[in-house]
């Protein structure tokens, strides 16, 4: 390995890397605007100025100046501070010092970089520049007098986002950064080139002015709104979540998160259930817990189990769950089932891994051939989908879908709307079938889309067809992808939150209930299932967060936490298991879901055997011991692909569309948010601007 | 008050010394509209910087905020004429003064502290209900 | 030069379409460059617009990212980083005084005056909608200063008067001569050559024949260097 010398300290490096990032290898920090790892080199900001031996006799821009073996780096010469404090200089001749009502203060890379490597003060006296400030839509506030032109958003929105919308026009001092014609930023993706920006030009806009860093209280968290579980920072100030933020993961998220992750939480202050209510008279009227756990024993006393039914939702964590289905099964209640729509994964008994993301978000970067079948990841996971638009930059896999055409933000063969498709690429016909065939890696990623319609089962039989003859499960790589869209969807099924011995799914509960066979259904969150659904005369116990379609149905309400408001663990669409703490207390009356079933079983009778949190996760990793591994993927296996075949029915025609509509309005906390509201609004006016042209970095 | 608190307590109106002491050195210059009394040495006897000495005598608590800015001025130095010669002109939107109230009951809590808040949090400030 | 932005919506065209004459243009441009390269013939198509319309609207804007199949926000970026695009409606006749400071010296606040008087303000369009006027940084005249760029050409050591004339030749639809005002060929010295005239000089007498090639190494340091 060729090495280097920094600062007189010997550094063995990799081939290509960079100037800086061998500065950094040895520990030497260097301040930087425009640079950032995963974005491609600009070099305009010149604030990363070294000195590089042998070289010319002045400072070198260390981000886009490759090493070189037996180079000496020199970041700490007085030439090297002198370089940096001009440099400064220069940033801040133009940049308004307007700290104090500048929501990027406390925060901020220039502010912090000029209190390291800066002057005292200046010797411009002339005035500064000032720029218009340019509209960018609800999500980036825009303060444009405030930007150095590194140009981060620009890159960001091109290259990972995949939705050139961004530019900078002019140039000198008249470069601005804006959209065309000033339209909104439509990507999923947006609200990341918010912490990019190293100065206060592009802020958060439902954040505006609402609070300071320091006054924050920063707490760990797990994204929630779709079935990543990306790792996140969630900040609150007293009984306020005030923003969420990206947290780094490699293998997960790396450092991006998706807009409605980042801003549905204000859907956390709207709509909420503080208070237990109970159906009188037709009419909901506040009640006690007494009162509604009284209301919930009287029709309970003498049913017969096998009309009693509950559904899961998208959201739920999984100790709630355990905690409901132990009561349940206690009680005699087989009929149990978390999937909302109803998806298909493979027949009862099928293994773990058929329901997984199995090679992983960062195992599918190698790759080298991805069919994606009937879902659209730019709305289902927007984190994953910047993961296979990075794929196809570098060209090492060659991309599939089967499902109706749809601006991914990366080229792709399509292979037809329907499922006879896949029944062709099981016989091998066509172009792709070839890439398959000759792929040493080849991934399937299979959207719940595809599986929660009359004909899943014949669908999922024709997957597992076109796997086991490109064996897609092969020694040593399982290419196996299920993408899930709900947070809580793998912890539930790994629970076992599925219909027990003689037990009715989602679908035959719904039937029962329009048909009056039903006599209680209890709805855990899932608003999407009993939407649209007649729950004829059924007493239905809605225990959830949001008042949302599941609420206006049901006869008691017991009001629950959302997930920033209690503890909880979530295993994402890898089957790995993550836990993150309570940020902010319950609303009102409100109540840890798992504290509900616990008291709800006294008062039945039935008394589970957990008094804490504590206890009940140990018995939960006693019973289940997937859930004592916390924070790791589990590693890809391999399985038997024909548990997963059935007799297969008749495929319809309809195209194989995505699971998910409407990116903005997924679940309840999203569609109780005005933000989200308003993007969804834009999003369906906005004209495409030319986006779906190729782009190439 | 009476002469009890006047004879042995220091933070009721001036001592008896101070009333001694001012009656014999002091000159009286003029009262605010709270009834504290202003006063100024007769001459620069016992000064530290040259300066006549100017004093209060409060009535009630002895407190210094609660000399209203026009005297607080004149105390300090700011102005040698006392408003009682010449008053300030006051502007329609200046309050009227208040002492600080700090470690008292009528002090300054900002929306939101927990002094405030009894029992569960208060709904309306921070979440907006569902109602059926 | 100032902030460069797209004229208003009140001054853009409905529509953008090229005509057959231009499209020929577009076609050569565009076959010049590899498919996956398309985005190359973007200058050349915006000159080609700028050709054909006097000037670069929106729409055609649109239509040259929709033919390269490149993101739109990308052709604004070019289009308002070149000044040599105009985003504006101008006048049939483009004058750009040169005001930097050699012009500047020998007239060329003159010559800005004149224009004003005759055409209106700067960067506007005349009534008459023949003329517009701007002033640019140099362009490389300096030899012939003050000089105008009138459309593709320039007109070079201009006074007040010429210029003048100039205007009226325009605006009575000639096409006055590009080239110096005054009476000289190019940059040459006005009235005639005044440096090199001996003819002795051509003669040859003064060539020697050169001994050793200029800034050939010596023999002889090599050899010290050696010893």
């Amino acid at each position: 390995m060729p090495t280097a010398k920094v600062n007189g300290q010997e550094v063995e490096f990799e081939n290509g890397m960079t100037v800086l990032q061998v500065a950094e290898l040895a520990g030497e920090e260097i301040p930087r605007f425009c640079y950032h790892e995963r974005l491609s080199i600009a070099g305009n900001c010149r604030m990363c100025l070294v000195e590089v031996k042998p070289g010319p006799p002045k400072p070198q821009a260390s981000c886009a100046l490759p090493a070189m073996d037996g180079q000496e780096i020199t970041t700490n010469s007085p030439k090297v501070k002198k370089a940096r404090e001009g440099v400064m200089e220069f940033l801040l001749i133009n940049h308004p010092l307007d700290c104090p009502i500048c929501d990027q203060g406390g925060e901020c890379d220039l502010q912090d970089q000029a209190m390291a490597y800066g002057r005292d003060g200046s010797r411009f006296a002339e005035n500064k520049r000032a720029v218009e400030d340019k509209e960018m839509g609800p999500i980036i506030k825009t303060e444009m007098t405030r930007c150095i032109q590194c140009t981060r958003c620009v890159r960001f929105i091109t290259e990972v986002a995949g939705s050139p919308q961004i530019g900078a026009t002019g140039r000198g001092e008249d470069l601005e950064i804006t959209t065309y014609l000033e339209s909104a930023v439509t990507s999923e993706l947006s609200g990341n080139v918010i912490d990019l920006c190293p100065v206060g030009a592009l802020t958060s806009k439902p954040y505006a002015f609402q609070a300071r860093p320091w006054e924050l209280k920063k707490h760990e968290g797990i994204d929630v709104m779709d079935a990543m579980g990306s790792w996140i920072r969630i900040d609150t100030r007293g009984p306020d979540v005030m923003r969420v933020l990206p947290r780094q993961n490699d293998e997960i998220n790396e450092e991006w998160l998706s807009d409605k992750s980042r801003y549905a939480i204000d859907g956390l202050r709207t709509q909420r259930l503080d208070t237990p209510y109970v159906r009188q008279k037709g009419k909901l009227k506040p009640a006690t817990w007494d009162e509604a756990f009284a209301a919930i024993e009287s029709q309970l006393s003498g049913a017969d189990a096998k009309t009693i039914g509950a559904i899961a939702g998208d959201l739920n964590e999984v100790e709630g769950l355990k905690a409901a289905l132990d009561l349940f099964r206690s009680l005699g209640v087989q009929n149990t089932d978390c999937r909302e729509a109803g998806a298909v994964y493979g027949a009862p008994g099928a293994p773990r891994e058929s329901y997984l993301f199995t090679c992983g978000f960062e195992g599918l970067e190698q790759a080298d051939a991805v069919l994606i079948i009937g879902s659209n990841p730019r709305l289902e996971a927007p984190v994953l989908n910047a993961r296979l638009r990075k794929m196809w930059l570098k060209g090492s896999a060659e991309i599939g879908l089967v499902g109706p055409v749809m601006d991914l933000t990366y080229g792709y063969d399509h292979l037809g709307d329907e499922a006879g498709a896949l029944e062709d690429l099981a016989k091998g016909k066509g172009a792709f079938a070839k890439v398959l065939k000759a792929a040493k890696r080849p991934a399937l990623i299979i959207g719940t889309g595809a599986l929660s319609r009359p004909d899943a089962a014949a669908i999922l039989n024709a997957i597992s067809e076109i796997a086991q003859k490109y064996k897609v499960v092969r020694e040593g790589w399982s290419g196996w992808n299920l993408m899930h869209t709900a947070a809580g969807r793998v912890g539930a099924l790994d629970l076992g939150f599925v219909p027990g011995k003689g037990g009715m799914d989602t679908a035959k509960m719904l039937a029962a209930a329009k048909a009056g066979k039903l006599s209680t259904l209890f709805v855990l969150g899932a608003d999407e299932a009993v939407a649209d659904a007649d729950l004829g005369e059924s007493f239905v116990v809605y225990v959830g967060h949001h008042g949302d379609a599941g609420a206006s149905k049901a006869n008691v309400i017991l009001p629950a936490a959302a997930y920033t408001e209690k503890p909880g663990m979530y295993v994402n669409m890898e089957g790995r298991v993550q836990a993150m703490g309570r940020c902010v207390f319950p609303k009102g009356e409100a109540k840890d879901d798992w504290a509900i079933f616990r008291a709800l079983s006294e008062r039945l009778g039935k008394t589970l055997p957990y008094d804490s949190l504590a206890d009940l996760r140990a018995r939960l990793i006693a019973d289940h011991p997937t859930f004592g591994r916390l924070g790791y993927a589990p590693e890809p296996q391999g399985f038997d692909l024909t548990a997963l075949a059935s007799k297969a029915s008749k495929i319809s025609t309809k195209p194989l569309t995505g699971a998910v509509d409407n990116f903005y309005f997924t679940n309840a906390i999203a569609r109780a948010s005005q933000t989200m509201a308003t993007c969804a609004k834009l999003q369906s006016e906005a004209q495409p601007t030319n986006a779906n042209a190729k782009v190439t970095a | 008050m009476g002469v009890f608190s006047k004879i042995f307590t220091w933070w009721n109106g001036s001592t008896v010394g101070t009333s001694w002491t001012l009656m014999r050195r002091g000159r009286k210059v003029g009262q605010d509209e709270f009834g504290n009394t202003y006063f100024e040495a007769r001459d620069a006897k016992d000064s530290y910087d040259g300066r006549k000495r100017r004093y209060v005598t409060y009535t009630g608590y002895a407190e210094p905020s609660k000399i209203p800015p026009e005297w607080h001025a004149w105390m300090h130095y700011i102005t040698d004429v006392p408003p009682s010669e010449q008053p300030l002109a006051r502007q329609p939107w200046e309050a009227d003064h208040q002492p600080n109230f700090t470690g008292s009951g009528r002090a300054y809590r900002p929306k939101g502290a927990i002094v405030h808040d009894t029992g569960a949090q208060k709904q309306q400030d921070h979440y907006q209900a569902w109602v059926p | 030069m100032s902030v460069r932005r797209l004229a208003p919506a009140d001054q853009q065209p409905q529509s953008f379409k090229f005509t057959p004459k231009s499209l020929e243009v577009v076609k050569f441009w565009m076959g010049k460059y590899p498919e996956a390269r398309k985005r190359s013939a973007v200058i050349p198509l915006l000159w080609v617009v700028q050709k054909q319309e006097g000037w670069v609207s929106e729409p055609a804007i649109q239509l040259i990212a929709e033919m390269l199949e490149m993101p739109v926000i990308r052709v604004l970026e070019v289009a308002t980083f070149y000044t040599m695009f105009h985003l504006h409606p101008v006048g049939k006749n483009v004058f750009q005084v040169c005001g930097t400071t050699p012009c500047m010296l020998r007239g060329a606040n003159d010559l800005k005056a004149a224009c004003k008087k005759h055409m209106g303000p700067k960067d506007t369009v005349s009534k008459d909608g023949l003329f517009t006027w701007q002033e640019v940084e140099c362009l490389g005249a300096c030899a012939n200063a003050p000089m105008v760029q009138i459309n593709d050409y320039y007109y070079e050591d201009l006074t007040v008067e010429s210029l003048e004339k100039l205007i009226a030749d325009l605006k009575a639809g000639k096409k006055p001569k590009p080239g110096p005002y005054v009476k000289r060929f190019n940059s040459a010295p006005e009235g005639g050559e005044k440096t090199l005239l001996d003819p002795a000089l051509y003669d040859g007498h003064l060539g020697k024949p050169a001994k050793t090639l200029p800034n050939a190494p010596t023999t002889g340091k090599s050899k010290k260097e050696k010893a």
